[in-house]
């Protein structure tokens, strides 16, 4: 039981640096990507690839995800710079489906739908990491690593300068930001923050393969997001561990058919989304509406 | 041979995603809801069709009719009970988005716990193929989409040209609150512009159950490709998003030549990415307002 807490708290850590580097980019930068799950795979990949063919030290791995996803993801701000709405929607899916076709059919780097299987253990120091006590200090290491980033990102004038360009890009440009550089840095930013979550759970699983890193993903992200309340610290942790406790809760529920569990509990992911915005469109942490919730951020980010 | 054998099927396959992407189309034309629920519609159609006709052993045109009224109510429905309150209570992209992505999770699982996860194919003889000439293999059914496709594109074209509720429905797209002065409900012709783009769905639906197969994660890909058709076409043109339709079909089945049936779905992705990054107002739409 206890080591059963223990992974799925690894895995909270993990969807919550994923949770919180997305609302980085939908709260405070008004980007709604449906691409996150391919710079977490970005990351996974690169992390199996550096600790197989070069060095098996945290630290090599991790700046060689962020390098890597955050140039990568220059191929999202290009369409974040020029579009918006729907259209960016739309051509963020778009990458997404690519990204999981290179990552199925690269089979020399990503090991093709069979994914990449005995990845060696990093080390801190010289120090591996094996057991899932070490694991879980990572990811919540990780976790406050990246916390801590983003809160004093948002704090500086780089932040308030995001969240005048969520608010009205007119009004940012006119007050003479550059508004192209500082939404393409916020798009870096956050997938090579995203990658990190990568690193961490390809090294707890020592196996990665393309399923964890499909559109479903990048939804149940979004779900993560909006279900916390966007445009909050907290919010997309809150989402992230509620999200991935209600399958193990679901998993209790009597009578269920073990088999369909996985079925029930995205029919239940759905509910929860319409419901939550038709009555509570700002998420469980944000005020009632959503402009109330992003007003509430520029204030505590003041 | 090889390549007109991948013409023919590539204007099969354009033929559907022309007509559900002329439902997406026509929706979010008119309403400017991003109704991203309507991949659901297409695996209703598809499913109680199957329902009927292949486990109840019911004439197909009564199959055919139940589909279209059981789609049509849960277009109509779900602008009714799920949009209209999202749009009063906060009326953004993203809301009703999210909204839309919540319907469509939960249809497409609803489908899973109750038809299985597998393939199921509509059986029919008309979609046995027929041989043409030596090597090229036509079924009746390619015949049938691009008739249907055809008929569906010239009545709504009337439809939307001619009649007193079209032109209203145009008109909302330009500006709700002059219909509303003119004294025609914006909420009655949002529900109508549901039923008809559900409708469109019904016969691409069927279509492909038979031609292809349905499974529960068809919806979304269908969803997928009718959003690219709609953005590639130009927002707002139905003709554009025919249009579109009919080239992605191509365009997925002509790759096929060239690259393994892994990468086909990924040549449609790349074509919307261009077209976003390159010409976001597509072919035939207006000006893009930011």
């Amino acid at each position: 039981m206890f080591a059963y807490l223990l992974n799925l708290s690894v895995l909270i850590c993990v969807n919550a640096i994923l949770a919180m580097t997305l609302n980085f980019l939908m709260g405070y930068a008004g980007i709604f990507s449906l691409a996150h799950a391919v710079f977490f795979g970005v990351g996974a990949y690169t992390a199996a690839f550096v600790s197989m063919h070069f060095s098996d030290s945290l630290f090599v791995c991790t700046a060689a995800a962020m390098i890597i996803s955050g140039a990568l993801s220059l191929a999202l701000a290009l369409p974040a710079l020029r579009v918006r709405g729907e259209y960016f929607v739309a051509a963020s899916l778009g990458l997404q489906m690519l990204a999981v076709t290179v990552f199925s059919e690269w089979r020399s780097v990503t090991g093709g739908l069979g994914g990449i299987t005995n990845i060696p253990a990093v080390k801190v120091f010289g120090v591996p990491i094996e057991t899932a006590n070490g694991f879980f200090a990572l990811g919540v290491g990780y976790l406050i690593a990246v916390a801590l980033i983003i809160v004093v990102l948002l704090r500086s004038s780089f932040g308030r300068n995001l969240q005048a360009i969520r608010d009205s890009e007119s009004a940012a440009y006119a007050l003479g930001k550059n508004v192209s550089a500082i939404k393409t840095l916020s798009v870096v930013v956050s997938a090579a923050l995203a990658s990190s979550a990568g690193v961490v759970y390809t090294f707890y699983l020592s196996f990665i393969n393309v399923e964890g890193f499909t559109l479903d993903l990048s939804v149940l992200l979004m779900a993560m997001v909006i279900i916390g309340g966007t445009g909050s610290l907290l919010g997309p942790i809150v989402g992230a561990a509620l999200l991935m406790l209600l399958p193990a809760g679901l998993s209790f529920v009597p009578g269920l058919p073990q088999a369909e569990v996985g079925l029930v509990q995205q029919a239940v992911y759905g509910l929860v989304m319409v419901l939550l915005m038709i009555y509570r469109p700002g998420g469980i942490v944000g005020g009632g509406s959503r402009k109330l919730a992003a007003s509430a951020a520029v204030k505590g980010a003041r | 041979m090889l390549l007109l054998q991948l013409l023919i099927n590539g204007i099969q396959l354009g033929a559907l995603y022309a007509l559900t992407a002329g439902g997406f189309s026509l929706i979010f034309g008119a309403t400017r809801i991003f109704h991203f629920a309507h991949g659901a519609a297409f695996m209703i159609a598809g499913y109680a069709f199957y329902e009927i006709y292949d486990k109840l052993h019911l004439p197909w045109y009564l199959a055919l009719i139940v589909s279209a009224l059981v789609t049509v109510a849960f277009g109509v429905l779900l602008d009714r009970l799920v949009y209209t309150p999202i749009k009063r209570h906060e009326n953004s992209f993203f809301t009703l988005f999210a909204g839309a992505f919540g319907v469509g999770i939960i249809v497409q699982n609803m489908i899973g716990f109750f038809f299985g996860r597998g393939f199921v194919a509509i059986s029919t003889p008309l979609s046995k193929g027929v041989p043409l000439l030596p090597g090229l293999y036509v079924s009746p059914l390619a015949g049938i989409a691009v008739v249907v496709a055809l008929l569906a594109f010239f009545g709504l074209h009337a439809f939307l040209s001619r009649s007193h509720t079209g032109m209203a429905l145009r008109a909302l797209a330009d500006s709700p609150e002059l219909v509303r002065a003119y004294g025609m409900s914006p909420q009655k012709l949002s529900q109508t512009a549901f039923a008809l783009g559900s409708l469109l769905v019904v016969p691409a639906a069927i279509l492909s159950g038979a031609s292809a197969g349905l499974n529960p994660s068809v919806g979304s890909h269908v969803m997928l490709i009718s959003l690219a058709a709609t953005i590639v076409g130009g927002v707002g043109s139905l003709r554009g998003a025919a249009f579109a339709g009919l080239l992605l079909g191509l365009a997925e089945s002509l790759a096929l030549a060239w690259f393994s049936s892994q990468w086909s779905e990924a040549v449609v992705f790349v074509v919307l990415f261009l077209f976003i990054l390159f010409r976001p107002s597509g072919f035939f739409g207006r000006a893009l307002v930011h």
